[in-house]
């Protein structure tokens, strides 16, 4: 490991801790770590917490039945949906309780379905229970003929990562954890105190601890604190979300039994569309987020075996996401670890079910941190002072009523498809949102059937007038993603 | 709990469907009446379609689209019709019950003898085509960009790869060239333009913007600004065809792929939608399936002219008018009327055989020489047919005397002569 840079010109400030990178992962353990003594920092290169893989993913919460028993991610993610439930509270953040059918298309099929339910109960994981064709029929009634048996387990759940992402770092940021957005690290060097000194694009920061949770980079991290033998291979999924006219094709969380886990998985999103996924590509390029047409295709063909009705034609969007596995566990495991090189930096390389083992992950990189020698000491919390606004759409009609008395703008529907007021945009705006993409992850407006044909003329002009900028400043995600060309002369 | 308020009629729309609709009801002596306008001016889509070609049925004059709007909103001014702007409906109900919502007046809810959904359309996203590629920004559709230049005053971009050619689509091509912006292509998918024949000439070719057919954009790329697309020729299956790809260089990405009509709250209502429109079964008075409740305009099938939907408004103002004084002369007479194989859409889809009607018909591939079916009541020739021009044909009123009695469907279809 190379020795420490001079250019102490921007030093951003001296931390016990820094967590690089603010996914759900990160966010999970900086919050956890912010109950604590000390002094901390989360980096992330994004315009906003859980905008990287966090966000282009299933965004499910599932049981360990798909981990092999006995496996880290297993144990981490056992109790994930009661964990999630309970966040959902502390945080104020949506949490959708759906329940899984992973379903046999074939009596050939029936053994994997025991197989996932002995995963799972071996896992630590109750509530399986194995369901004839009829039950199927009953509880989905779209659901294709060809299926013989089904496993059922309740209780599972989905959530929009950017929306806790941004409740769990904002909880940190109120215990006093300074963030560090749109920073890019691109240095890890060790002082003669033993200090790491992390190069970022915003400036230097030194820590006594350093927590990789970059997801797709934490084999670059890793690189740069001395750990060059950390491999990541790679995978692109394909996802499809369907508009909210054929959200009664699926109830549950489904699955099929084909190909690799959830490469059939049909399940109704937090806000109500039908997302359906997954098919597996491979890919070289971390970036590599482009949907293929024949992405769409396969992923429209696995979700058809399963409900035969889903149709190209109510298709909105379609999106890609990247999916990690490591070189240093077997069997897809998960690898957090302190470096053999650096016990004072951990390393946090997850893939698939991530999200669902964050809120264990975090534990477990406490219990790690302290192993290291970090006095953990927990310190008086603040109360989550961030509330969410509320949203319009699912209020009922007395709380609407409730809702346009306090705020007249709550009356002013901007966007059409998804019922956002423009109260809503305004206070997403105000808490931070200062692009077309963060006010879409943030209030929804943009993301139902029409993505924004009509309202994101009006976003633009809420970001315009809200922000004092241009419009030409607008951007869709940050700097080089500009919305218009330019202002005509009148 | 909402107070509710007695109305006659209200009216979801105020583009060139719900304003005639509104005026025809007050020339007719229905009073009582509330037209609903979620934007902030009434004219729907007209006030941003500023070329002209509109009115020409109508007003035997060709206005541009604020133009026709205005003579509208005249006509409502008169006959003090009560427009509630930045006012949007949120739910009806099959007993005839809406609640709408403003910032100015907040929630409240109306019981209505009758309703005339009058929402329009609107265009379909990148998603609903499944475009490849990468998701930067500077990907519009045709109608947003169209409000973007003639409304805000802004450009979207300069240099523009249009896909679709779908006549807002065409129009905008023209729009943005007179603009300073280089359109460097307009790509079809099928072989012929979607839109029509005059926005194809005086759009495209007078101002030698390429037009594509039989293309499509295959793949988008740029990671933060469009920085260009791969256009590739497709097969008559709308299958690439090796080869033939090509890169071009863009900021802009414009889609004109279609329009679908907005019938959310015709769903909500419980109303069934025709598959072929996309918009509600009516009969012959635009009546939905729900006594009371009428469609029309594009809200009900996407039309070609705006003087046809000003004139379906007004139909579906004479169906409200039996509805609020309580009697619906043939209601209960149904003659579905079927399109085969050749048809696309057929409206409506039921009539009573009791007075005229206006049928629209759009055949799903182009034909030349076509002759046109209505059972064995009405046959008409036409030199050709193509999906993007709406047939309209009248049955008149003493059509119906030969019809047999008990008759309960009629078959529309078309043949090459």
């Amino acid at each position: 490991m190379a020795t420490a840079a001079n250019d102490r010109s921007c030093q951003l400030g001296d931390f016990d801790a820094v967590v690089i990178g603010a996914g759900i992962v990160g966010a999970m353990i900086i919050r956890e770590l912010s109950r604590l003594k000390g002094r901390f920092a989360i980096v992330e290169k994004e315009m906003f917490p859980g905008f990287g893989v966090s966000k282009a993913s299933l965004s499910q919460i599932h049981l360990p039945d798909f981990c092999p028993p006995g496996s880290l991610k297993g144990k981490l993610c056992v109790n994930a949906p009661e964990r999630f439930k309970k966040l959902a509270g502390e945080l104020d953040v949506d949490y959708r309780e759906v329940d899984e059918l992973w379903l046999a298309l074939a009596p050939a099929q029936v053994s994997l379905l025991k197989e996932a339910q002995f995963r799972g109960e071996a896992n630590g994981a109750k509530g399986f229970e194995l369901v004839g064709p009829q039950k199927i029929r009953e509880l989905e009634p779209h659901i294709t003929p060809n299926a013989v048996a089904g496993l059922r387990a309740k209780g599972l759940g989905v959530i929009h990562p950017p929306q806790w992402g941004r409740a769990l770092v904002a909880h940190a940021v109120q215990n006093g954890v300074q963030l560090y957005l749109q920073t890019a690290v691109r240095n890890i060097t060790k002082n003669e105190n033993g200090t790491f000194l992390i190069d970022t694009s915003g400036g230097i920061l030194s820590a006594k601890y350093v927590i990789n949770a970059a997801g797709l980079y934490a084999d670059e991290i890793a690189q740069m604190a001395g750990d060059g033998d950390i491999r990541l291979i790679l995978r692109k999924g394909t996802m499809l979300i369907f508009d909210k006219s054929v959200s009664h094709l699926a109830r549950h969380m489904i699955f099929g039994t084909s190909g690799a886990p959830h490469s059939q998985d049909i399940a109704p999103t937090v806000h109500g569309n039908l997302i359906v996924g997954v098919h597996y590509a491979k890919t070289e390029s971390k970036t590599d987020t482009r949907v293929s047409r024949e992405g769409i295709r396969e992923t429209l063909k696995l979700g058809q075996m399963l409900i035969p009705a889903l149709s190209e034609a109510d298709i909105i969007t379609s999106f890609a996401g990247i999916l990690a596995t490591n070189t240093m566990s077997s069997e897809g495991d998960f690898y957090i670890a302190p470096s053999e090189r650096e016990p004072h930096v951990i390393h946090i390389i997850v893939g698939a079910p991530g999200l669902s083992a964050a809120p264990g992950i975090a534990d477990y990189v406490i219990k790690l941190l302290g192993d290291a020698g970090f006095k953990t000491t927990e310190q008086k919390t603040a109360q989550l002072r961030h509330r969410r606004w509320p949203r319009f759409e699912s209020a009922s009609v007395e709380q609407r009523e409730q809702m346009v008395a306090e705020n007249p703008k709550h009356g002013h529907i901007l966007c059409r498809c998804e019922q956002v007021t423009e109260a809503e945009i305004r206070e997403a705006i105000r808490s931070g949102a200062n692009t077309m993409d963060a006010v879409k992850h943030l209030t929804r407006a943009g993301m139902g059937r029409c993505q924004g044909g009509f309202c994101g003329t009006f976003v633009l002009e809420q970001l315009i007038k809200q922000l004092g900028i241009a419009p030409t400043e607008v951007t869709k995600n940050g700097p080089g993603s500009y919305q218009i060309s330019k202002v005509m002369n009148s | 709990m909402l107070t509710v308020s007695h109305l006659d009629l209200a009216i979801i729309g105020s583009g060139p469907a719900g304003l005639a609709a509104a005026v025809k009801a007050k020339q007719t002596g229905i009073k009582d009446l509330v037209v609903f306008e979620r934007d902030q001016r009434p004219g729907g889509i007209l006030p941003q379609c500023i070329h002209n070609g509109f009115g020409i049925e109508k007003f035997k004059e060709e206005l541009t689209g604020p133009e026709y709007a205005n003579r509208y909103i005249k006509m409502a001014d008169t006959h003090d019709v009560d427009i509630e702007l930045n006012t949007m409906v949120l739910e009806i109900e099959k007993d005839k019950t809406l609640i709408a919502v403003s910032e100015q007046s907040g929630l409240r809810k109306f019981q209505c003898k009758s309703i005339i959904l009058a929402m329009g359309c609107r265009e379909r996203p990148r998603g609903a085509i499944g475009i490849a590629g990468t998701r930067p920004a500077g990907i519009f559709t045709a109608g947003q960009a169209q409000r973007l230049v003639n409304i805000e005053g802004y450009m979207p971009g300069e240099n523009i790869v249009i896909q679709g050619s779908g006549d807002v689509g065409m129009i905008m091509a023209r729009r943005l060239t007179l603009e300073g912006a280089k359109v460097k292509a307009v790509a079809e998918i099928q072989p012929y333009t979607s839109g029509l024949i005059r926005n194809e000439v005086q759009c495209l070719h007078d101002f030698n913007i390429p037009l594509l057919l039989g293309h499509t954009v295959s793949d988008i790329h740029g990671d933060k600004r469009v920085e260009g697309v791969t256009l590739v020729e497709v097969d008559a299956d709308w299958n690439p065809i090796a080869g033939t790809a090509v890169q071009m260089a863009c900021d802009t990405l414009l889609l004109s792929v279609g329009l679908v009509p907005e019938n959310e709250l015709t769903r909500k209502a419980g109303i069934s939608i025709d598959p072929h429109t996309g918009g509600p079964y009516v009969n012959e008075l635009l009546e939905t399936g729900v006594k009371g409740i009428f469609s029309c305009g594009n809200a009900l099938h996407v039309n070609d002219f705006v003087d046809d939907v000003s004139t379906e408004g007004e139909i579906a103002t004479r169906g409200a008018h039996y509805r609020i004084k309580g009697k619906m002369p043939g209601g209960k007479q149904r003659i579905a009327l079927k399109g085969d194989s050749t048809i696309g859409q057929v409206v409506p889809q039921t009539i009573s055989g009791l007075r005229p009607v206006m049928l629209s018909i759009r055949v799903k591939r182009p034909m030349q020489k076509m002759t046109l079916h209505v059972g064995d009541i009405l046959e008409k020739r036409f030199p050709y047919a193509r999906p993007s021009e709406m047939i309209r044909v009248r049955l008149p009123g003493k059509i119906f005397s030969d019809l047999k009695p008990g008759l309960t469907r009629l078959d529309v279809t078309c043949q090459e002569r």
